[in-house]
């Protein structure tokens, strides 16, 4: 831009009639360097390890959130197999609380202190601590004081409960030899005896069910 | 240029079509790819007993379920793993594990989970694929039977207008207390896991509240015992039992016969799943006649040791009143009409009172009244109005027929005596809960109003002393070894199934309060239509002095150790 201005300027005297004065000098002197003052030119350094630090940010930054990715996956694992393993406790704990419930219910308790032999106390009594003066009357409970904890079975129709039913076997006929007696009396006995077993047998079946119906 | 614009508008149509169009399938769609809504059940409430013993407990459970598809080809070997380790039967499974042309079949619901994933397990490491498990809430009942006609089950569902079905009891009246509310939650999934910064929300659950009775669960349980040997060896059809605080109201055990229990009620009978003790009307017969007298002594008419004479027979009108033992004109005092339960000697003292005053005074004591305790359908029995009484009503309502209860009013009314005359009204919840109908019950409501003076209820009590007294009473059965016991027993006639009159079938009963000079429970015991020809005296006073015995002892109430009253019952 000065170059060109300066190299215009001698044209402009010349067209004009009276030249000023000032002017004739710088048409003498042309192409002479303007000088200024120009900004300090900055010492041209190497770009390589500029774009090597920004390469590491880069690859820093992507490892980084690649790892706090898969860091995160893996905590994501981590909750999952920690949350199935507390439903599976918490199952657990409540299966296990369910049990003690149930050796908590009453008819349980009834049922094993009864097995220990124990019987409610008919006979309350206490002893005042004050005065060590006994209130009621204390005696001792008796295996008679127990009572039915379990409902009676419920009663049979009558087509399950069958009577008894009762064989009548004839007397042996008389006038016979004492031979024929004796050889009849044996067989006789012999075939009561398979009679008896059998009716003895079902009397027996009979008392059972009738206990049980009652 | 022209490309560049002609691409951007290309965008912008399929952006219009996208939002613009029909936003909400496509996210639905995007949504179904990864996303997973998972309902997050609230957790039911429990009810307790009133020391915090579960009655009805919510756990986790599972249902089994079976792609019969799959699981065809090995159903034998399916349904033999899942008959030993859970309880369903072979054959039925197996059926479910063949079915043809299905893709799901319940195999068993309600397992608790453990028990599901086990068998899973079991069945997936024998290599045998098709059975699954599905979340399915499970209610138990640990007690079984005990308190069942209370806490009854819980309801199935709910109708179209959201009525509940298929409960019954505490579980049915609070469902809305006791279930809370479900929440939500959605998030995406990626194989099983949930992807860490993916869209989420949740909405947590309202857990349903507890609710804890006034119900001691070891002695309902003993009281529920009790009541049914009596009921069996009686042969009777039903029976209930009270057992009441006397001071607080407050009721210890409510028990009924036959019952149920809620963990499986395929086998129960509809009829037994309420409470009869609220639901069941019946006339209380002569343990109303302690009302009746009470009310007398009350108004200065009568004292214990008034002399009447009771003739053999009264003539109402056409009708005549009969006392349920043969005896020539006897006389007898007011304490000897309540020890020998005489009709007609409370037909006459009666008649010192008019028809108003006597029903305003039994009106006061709680009958023909709901009791409001929570539980559902509680009858409220029959005062009929004395407006339409005639002279029979009169004289047969003071002995009880004639006049309809449930068993907690009688029992309320009889603890009004224990309670120095005073009405304490009966609370089966403790604090306080609102039912779904909006009614708020338990023992922060509980009221209480004066019926009858102390000097009467103390006078009454001493009289109620000589029924279980062997010598002068009806029920010496009643008695509790070391202990003064005031009782009176009850004999009433049953109207029938039809309505239309008495059937020749008995209600008996037995109430009573203990220690008689300073009472703490009131315990009352109703059987039913007994077959053994027992009276209140034999069936009901056993199974009171059963009852109270273990009561006494069970709280750690010491004999009083005060001579019993000795007032003459006749002159």
């Amino acid at each position: 831009m000065s170059t060109t201005s300066s190299a215009r300027a001698p044209r402009r005297p010349a067209s004009r009639p009276q030249p000023r004065p000032q002017a004739r000098p710088q048409a003498r002197t042309p192409r002479r360097p303007r000088l200024a003052v120009v900004p300090e030119r900055i010492a041209r350094r190497s770009r390589v390890p500029f774009l090597g630090l920004v390469g590491l940010v880069l690859v820093l930054g992507v490892g980084g959130l690649l790892l706090f990715n898969t860091w995160m996956q893996q905590s994501a694992f981590t909750a999952t197999r920690l949350q199935d393993r507390a439903d599976d406790l918490e199952n657990r704990q409540q299966s296990l609380s369910m049990a003690l419930e149930k050796k908590n219910d009453p008819q349980e308790l009834a049922v094993r202190a009864r097995g220990l032999g124990l019987v409610p106390a008919v006979n309350p009594a206490f002893v005042r601590l004050g005065d060590g003066k006994v209130l009621g009357e204390p005696k001792a409970a008796a295996a008679g004081d127990a009572m039915r904890i379990n409902p009676r079975p419920a009663a049979k129709p009558a087509d399950l409960n069958p009577r008894p039913r009762v064989v009548r076997v004839p007397a042996p006929t008389p006038a016979l030899t004492p031979a024929q007696v004796k050889a009849k009396a044996q067989a006789d006995a012999a075939a009561k005896k398979r009679q008896a077993s059998t009716v003895q047998g079902r009397v027996q079946q009979n008392i059972q069910q009738n206990g049980n119906a009652g | 240029m022209v490309v560049v614009a002609m691409g951007l508008s290309l965008f912008g149509v399929r952006a219009f079509q996208l939002q613009g169009l029909d936003p909400k399938a496509y996210a639905a769609q995007a949504e179904a790819a990864g996303a997973v809504t998972a309902v997050l059940p609230a957790r039911r409430g429990e009810i307790v007993d009133r020391k915090g013993g579960a009655l009805a407990e919510s756990v986790d459970g599972d249902m089994l379920v079976a792609d019969p598809a799959q699981t065809k080809d090995h159903a034998a070997q399916i349904a033999r793993i899942l008959a030993d380790d859970i309880d369903v039967d072979y054959f039925d499974t197996l059926t479910r594990l063949e079915k043809p042309k299905s893709r799901f079949q319940y195999l068993q619901r309600r397992v608790p989970s453990t028990v599901a994933t086990a068998v899973v397990k079991k069945l997936n490491k024998a290599g045998l694929a098709g059975v699954y498990t599905k979340p399915d809430p499970l209610r138990t009942y640990p007690a079984k039977d005990v308190a069942a006609n209370l806490v009854g089950v819980q309801a199935q569902g709910r109708d179209d207008k959201g009525k509940i079905t298929g409960g019954a009891g505490l579980e049915s009246a609070f469902d809305h207390l006791l279930s809370g509310k479900d929440g939500k939650e959605t998030y995406e999934v990626g194989d099983g896991n949930r992807i860490p910064l993916g869209d989420n929300s949740t909405v947590k659950p309202v857990d349903g509240k507890d609710l804890k009775l006034t119900i001691d669960r070891d002695l309902q349980w003993y009281v529920q015992r009790v009541l049914r040997n009596a009921v069996e060896s009686s042969r009777s059809d039903s029976g209930s039992a009270v057992v009441m605080d006397t001071k607080t109201g407050q009721v210890l055990s409510l028990a009924d016969y036959p019952t149920f229990d809620p963990n499986d009620t395929s086998t129960a009978d509809k009829s037994d799943l309420g409470s009869r003790a609220l639901q069941d009307v019946y006339e209380p017969g002569s343990v109303s006649k302690v009302l009746t007298l009470s009310s007398l002594l009350d108004e200065g008419r009568l004292t214990p040791e008034t002399k009447l004479v009771v003739p053999p027979q009264l003539d109402i009108g056409d009708r005549t009143i009969h006392d349920w033992f043969d005896h020539p004109a006897i006389h007898l005092t007011t304490t000897g009409v309540i020890a020998r339960s005489s009709n007609i000697g409370t037909a006459l003292a009666s008649r010192q009172l008019s028809d108003e005053d006597m029903w305003q005074h039994l009106r006061s004591f709680g009958l023909g009244t709901r009791t409001e305790v929570g539980m559902p359908g509680e009858t409220r029995g029959l005062l009929p109005d004395w407006h339409g009484w005639q002279p029979i009503n009169h004289a047969t309502i003071a002995f009880g027929q004639g006049v309809s209860v449930n068993t907690l009013q009688m029992a309320s009314a009889v603890n009004t005596i224990a309670n120095g005359g005073t009405y304490v009204s009966p609370s089966l919840i403790e604090g306080s809960a609102t039912t779904d109908s909006g009614e708020t019950v338990g023992t922060d409501h509980t009221t209480s109003h004066r019926v009858i003076s102390a000097k009467a209820a103390s006078q009454m009590a001493q009289m109620m002393e000589m029924v279980p007294n062997p010598e002068t009473g009806t029920a010496p059965g009643a008695q509790v070894n070391g202990y003064r016991v005031s009782g009176k027993t009850g004999t009433a006639q049953r109207v029938g199934a039809d309505g239309k009159g008495y059937d020749g079938t008995f209600t008996v009963s037995f109430a009573g309060f203990a220690p008689a000079d300073k009472p703490r429970f009131t315990v009352y015991v109703v059987v039913q239509n007994p077959r053994n020809g027992g009276g209140g005296g034999s069936i009901g006073g056993p199974a009171f002095s059963k009852i109270q015995t273990y009561l006494l002892q069970r709280y750690g109430v010491a004999p009083t150790g005060t001579k019993s009253a000795a007032l003459p019952i006749d002159w």
